[in-house]
């Protein structure tokens, strides 16, 4: 393994990650929680557009639905964060899983304009639905607590995050080097070719969405911990675009790659702070960009350039193992 | 009756605005196959430029009309030559993803130009906003102007698409690129031609529109959404269904609000498009054969 190859460089990074909190401010470590939230939602929704080859525009409304979830069974219902936030990352995949039945029918334009139309729906029930969601003014969430633990709540939900960012980046590892991850790649490159091999369509599509809502939902509700507030707000368009940048930064089609691109949005969102306006502007023109002279994202570049970085279906010199493309193969889809 | 005229007409004239936002979408789409999803920021950025001329210039509204139509096939060309062209044989998630980009480049730039969130820009009547009765019909003149101006548009761009060589071309693109290449028809112009039309049309229905609401940098998108409710309930490659469709979304919409609460107005596109999708993908006047959608 090289010495900057991409084990070692994420084991660096996670290291750094466990000790951050001895040596940074608050600001930094809510920075860096941040940052966990978002590795979630860009590895959800990389399973999605990457590997299964969806373009479904709902991962906003699915972190804004993980987010609600678990606030407001807090707020009416008195649960415990322990009980309301598993409910509501639960909620959100069954809501991903139920929007994938649509799916099946719809591909390409048709499911990106269909999600995007439920996206915006589910930012109309959060405005309108008053009595249960307050509206666009938001509402409070209680504090976390960690109680028997000695942990500050920051702090604590920091690890919290990181337990659950690690462990669902091992596990989204996995996944996509199983017969799961494979079949996703089969359903991306050629549904015709794929169902010919025995792949049924409708329970991976819908498999597909509901690993997506699930990540959505587990970062929607550490979002809410985090922040004390849930507002319609934090799960707009604007969101989307996030989402969407991460994924093509990092690189469409990979895991390690999803971790990279949220770290660098993130950043970037908080170096734009200060001038709110041309966020939208940046993120915008970082998309395109990005799609039109580097699409295969920051992992392409890594890959290239420096050893060690080949991802496990890439891995030559086994002999026995075919090499698979885990970035979208490039075709003629319109005359 | 008093109630259901007023809504029935402001519908078919907030539908006809649609209609041609929906017209841009199934031009763009006839020709090229995609869909442009910055359509409703060409939109919204082309009523910013009639504002600037009309009320920051002083520039006479039929001047600034054709001037914003200008702008709106200038930009609409750009959106081609950014996102179209170079990505013309990459997949489709890619050119999705890049007209996001655009979108969210243009909308940016009119915060940072015309201000920031939550702020609205208001354009002068061009009549008198009094409403007259005849008879038993309350008839606002402004409503009136709205809508013939939008029956002229979409007259000139019949008149363009079946009677003008250019539109003669992009028909030919649109039924069949290969041949068309074949014949001598340099199809990425084509391509080019079909976004500006598009987006032109965008321009016209965002002028038209302008002294009847308000302007704001967030309002693009929503008139996108409906524009496409209305293409895809009338079939995505039929230029009649995308006046049809927005029209009955229009109503439809008007009528939601009178009867059911205000709030209604805005959700009725999601559903059309859920429901049109999901039952009957080829819409009302698409075309017979089976399309995969």
């Amino acid at each position: 393994m090289a010495l900057f190859g991409r084990r070692n460089v994420l084991l660096v990074l996670l290291v750094a990650a466990v000790l951050a909190p001895q040596f940074v401010n608050t600001y930094h470590l809510f920075v860096a929680n941040l940052i966990l939230v978002y590795v979630l939602l860009s590895i959800g929704l990389n399973i999605l557009v990457g590997y299964a080859g969806q373009l479904a525009f709902a991962n906003a409304a699915m972190f804004g639905i993980g987010a609600y979830g678990t606030g407001l069974l807090q707020v009416h219902f008195g649960w415990p964060f322990w009980l309301a936030f598993p409910t509501g990352a639960v909620i959100a995949t069954s809501v991903g899983l139920a929007i994938s039945l649509p799916a099946l029918r719809l591909s390409g334009l048709y499911l990106a304009l269909s999600s995007l139309a439920f996206a915006q729906f589910t930012q109309w029930v959060f405005l309108h639905w008053e009595s249960v969601t307050f509206g666009a003014g938001g509402f409070k969430t209680p504090t976390v607590s960690f109680a028997p633990l000695p942990v500050s709540k920051p702090i604590g939900l920091y690890y919290l995050s990181l337990i659950l960012a690690v462990a669902l980046f091992l596990l989204a590892q996995n996944l996509v080097r199983s017969r799961l991850g494979r079949a996703f790649v089969a359903v991306r490159d050629g549904e015709v070719a794929a169902q010919s091999l025995g792949i049924d369509l409708l329970r991976y599509k819908a498999l597909a969405f509901g690993i997506s809502g699930f990540y959505a939902g587990i970062a929607g509700g550490i979002y809410s911990a985090m922040l004390n507030f849930v507002s319609p707000e934090g799960y707009d368009l604007f969101q989307m675009v996030l989402h969407k940048a991460m994924i093509v930064v990092g690189g469409l089609g990979s895991i390690a790659g999803s971790v990279l691109g949220a770290g660098a949005i993130v950043g970037l969102l908080e170096a734009l702070r200060e001038v709110k306006g041309i966020q939208e502007i940046a993120f915008g023109a970082i998309l395109v960009i990005f799609i039109l002279f580097m699409p295969g994202g920051l992992i392409a570049f890594l890959k290239t350039r420096v050893p060690g970085w080949e991802e496990p279906l890439h891995r030559r010199g086994r002999g026995d193992a075919p090499t698979v493309s885990t970035t979208p193969a490039t075709k003629v889809v319109r005359p | 009756m008093l109630l259901l005229s007023y809504l029935l007409l402001s519908g078919v004239t907030t539908g006809a605005l649609y209609a041609l936002v929906a017209l841009g979408i199934v031009v763009v789409n006839k020709a090229t196959g995609v869909i442009n999803f910055a359509h409703g920021e060409l939109f919204m950025f082309s009523g910013f430029v009639a504002w600037t001329l009309h009320v920051q210039m002083g520039v006479m509204y039929p001047v600034a009309l054709p001037l914003a139509v200008a702008a709106g096939f200038l930009l609409g060309a750009l959106t081609d030559r950014i996102a179209f062209r170079p990505l013309i044989k990459a997949d489709v998630i890619s050119l999705v993803l890049a007209t996001v980009g655009i979108a969210f480049v243009l909308r940016g730039l009119a915060r940072v130009i015309w201000g920031g969130k939550g702020d609205y820009l208001s354009f002068p009547p061009i009549t008198s906003p009094e409403p007259v009765m005849i008879g038993e019909i309350m008839v606002i003149p402004q409503q009136l102007a709205v809508l013939a101006g939008a029956i002229v548009v979409m007259l000139a761009f019949a008149a363009f698409f079946r009677l003008t060589r250019a539109g003669k071309m992009m028909q030919a693109t649109a039924d069949n690129s290969k041949a068309a290449t074949l014949v001598g028809i340099r199809t990425a112009r084509i391509y080019t031609l079909s976004f500006g039309t598009g987006a032109a049309i965008a321009a016209a229905a965002a002028v038209l529109m302008a002294p009847l609401t308000l302007l704001y940098p967030d309002m693009g998108f929503s008139f996108f959404i409906k524009g496409f409710a209305a293409a895809v309930l009338g079939g995505l490659t039929s230029l009649p269904g995308a006046v049809l469709g927005g029209l009955i979304i229009g109503v439809i919409e008007a009528l939601a609000g009178g009867y059911i609460h205000s709030s209604f107005i805005e959700v009725s596109a999601f559903v059309v498009i859920m429901l049109v999708l999901v039952v009957r993908p080829t819409g009302l006047l698409g075309a017979g054969r089976l399309r995969r959608v």
